[in-house]
């Protein structure tokens, strides 16, 4: 697929009432917005600042509402939504927030309603090909991949489809040259691999070591990682009164907050930053790969970048296997 | 799709107050079929709410035996049980539920059982009281060993003579008043070799920091860890093992796995208990 044929098939989606979302630069940030027109349109290969979980998993969303006691039903339109060059890694934190959210309603129609098309990061150079072979992309959930080859200049793309409906759309859109692959569920069959495994016991081995020392002095509970990190995926659920009814709603909550693990009689259980940072890291490295087989860290880099700490992701993990 | 997050709707159908801060609210699911499909074990818990006010998880502290209704002890804390304070027999209320994996039926009805309450913790533990006290036969011995600051903060006083037919009561009080004729002190001075016998199951619900001393009690009284089991509270939202909010790190939930857990089952766990 040439990139003119990729802005005509931006184009077709917008006529046939999809909202197309991408992300492109915005003052100097790399931001996720809707696209209106086809014309001009160019992937964006850099790594937009927030995921795109907020698709699936809104910061704020109705659950439901009341009305002088009673349970009245809540509307939610089902707009047809396409999420345009998806990377690697942010398909793998959808692919686990899918899990995650396997018997979930709320994110269940949302996905319903969602075509997912992924993208491959640009490679540098024609022989540095990264390719996304069947047993890279079968444990993903996408509808359309688009594979970026580069030759003398020209970008182009190699298709792949992950779904019924992503070979329906490329069909009727008119474009048959694509291959298709067979999603075959979001765990490789010989599940975790050895540095994820062991990883698991070096975590907890850890726990009370100098590494948290440290990290207690230096981390401020800002939470700024846990909203941009594409597989954090905490909640809390609250009433609110407006006018003449209630809303129940769910929202992003943040391990990092004090009041996460508050109970009544203000006892708090992750008492200090230690703890928490803890528990962060427990999350994606020991409790998601025990409960999904899955990697809870899809390596994105997010939480490094917007860090105000300066507190690095892959250094820290790196330390733990080395120290334990 | 099934919504777990529904509420079933229910009715609160009588108050008593337990004590100087305590309400018992019995609990009626207003729809017939479900009311009959509801059932709950020993040790399981429900997530309670009432619109504006949100949602809250409670023990059950009624036998599962009764059908038609079930009752909860509530402590006025938040803004969700201080509702619940002013709310009037009649209210619907919602409940999601029940939650938790229960208690082993099988080691609560071939064994002696040592249950071990501190504060409000004698609500959930009074599921297995009142059941003793309906099937006597479903049970063997059974000893209570209940502390709390003082005598007014004891939760169904009125109930201990009733119990006592067929279940030991010991209750201890931090500071007596004049009328007070039990025991003194914290609750693990009540625990002795000879009051406990080593091959009992203990069920421990209070303060964590009672679970401290009284493990270390009853371990010292030949208690295996198997045999000891502790009810974990934490902040909860989903109920569903979801939300995170009571994920105890290394891999448990308390809404999931627990909220009574073995001894053997947590003691490696940091900052369990």
């Amino acid at each position: 697929m040439t990139d003119k044929q990729l802005q005509d098939l931006v184009s077709y989606l917008i006529k046939n009432k999809y909202r197309v979302h991408s992300h492109k630069e915005i003052d100097g940030e790399i931001l996720i917005d809707e696209i209106y027109e086809g014309k001009n349109f160019e992937l964006c290969p850099q790594r937009p600042l927030y995921s795109f979980k907020k698709f699936l998993l809104p910061p704020c969303q109705t659950m439901m509402k009341f009305k002088n006691n009673k349970t009245i039903g809540v509307k939610n339109p089902d707009t047809k939504t396409i999420l345009l060059g998806i990377h690697f890694y942010d398909l793998k934190a959808l692919t686990l927030l899918s899990q995650v959210f396997e018997k979930d309603p709320y994110f269940q129609k949302k996905l319903r309603n969602m075509m997912l098309i992924g993208q491959s990061p640009i490679p540098a150079k024609d022989e540095d090909y990264q390719k996304f072979e069947e047993d890279i992309l079968e444990h993903l959930k996408f509808d359309i991949f688009l594979e970026t080859k580069s030759n003398n200049n020209q970008k182009s793309f190699r298709i792949f489809t992950g779904s019924e409906d992503g070979q329906r759309l490329l069909d009727n859109f008119g474009y048959k040259d694509y291959e298709h692959i067979e999603y075959a569920g979001p765990v490789p069959e010989e599940g975790l691999n050895i540095t994820q495994k062991s990883l698991i016991e070096k975590i907890f081995k850890s726990k009370g070591s100098k590494i948290w020392k440290e990290l207690n002095k230096k981390c401020i509970d800002c939470g700024k990682c846990s909203i941009v990190c594409p597989t954090c995926f905490c909640f809390k659920i609250s009433d609110e009164i407006k006018k003449d009814k209630i809303v129940r709603k769910r929202e992003w909550d943040s391990c990092f907050y004090e009041e996460f693990s508050e109970v009544s009689g203000e006892h708090k259980f992750l008492d200090s930053t230690e703890d928490r940072i803890y528990n962060w890291y427990d999350h994606k490295f020991v409790r998601i790969p025990k409960e999904y087989s899955m990697p809870g860290c899809v390596n994105c880099g997010r939480c490094t970048e917007v860090c105000p700490a300066g507190i690095d992701i892959r250094k820290n993990i790196k330390r733990i296997i080395e120290e334990n | 799709m099934k919504n777990p997050y529904n509420p079933i709707g229910a009715k609160i159908v009588k108050i008593e107050k337990i004590s100087s801060i305590n309400k018992l609210f019995t609990i009626k699911i207003k729809d017939e079929k479900t009311r009959n499909a509801f059932k709950f074990r020993h040790g399981q818990f429900f997530i309670l709410s009432v619109p504006g006010f949100g949602e809250a998880p409670f023990g059950f502290c009624s036998s599962p035996a009764i059908k038609e209704t079930f009752q909860v002890s509530v402590d006025k804390r938040g803004s969700l049980t201080s509702k619940l304070f002013e709310l009037k027999v009649g209210t619907d209320v919602g409940i999601r539920g029940p939650y938790g994996n229960g208690f082993n039926r099988k080691k609560i009805k071939s064994r002696d059982l040592v249950l071990v309450a501190g504060g409000c913790g004698l609500s959930p533990l009074r599921t297995i009281i009142q059941d003793a006290n309906l099937n006597p036969k479903n049970f063997q011995n059974i000893q209570v060993f209940y502390g709390c600051r003082n005598s007014k903060l004891l939760a169904f006083k009125s109930d201990y003579k009733k119990w006592s037919k067929n279940i030991e009561m010991n209750l201890t009080v931090d500071t007596p008043d004049k009328a007070w004729k039990n025991s003194v002190g914290v609750v693990t001075n009540l625990l002795t070799s000879e009051t406990i016998k080593s091959d009992s199951v203990a069920i421990l619900v209070g303060p964590p920091v009672m679970y401290k001393f009284v493990i270390q009690k009853l371990v010292e009284l030949g208690l295996s860890n198997e045999d000891i089991y502790i009810s974990l509270e934490r902040r909860m939202h989903c109920g569903i093992g979801v939300c995170q909010h009571c994920a105890l790190v290394g891999g448990k939930y308390i809404c999931t796995d627990g909220p009574l857990f073995s001894y053997a089952e947590i003691k490696d766990t940091p900052e369990g208990i």
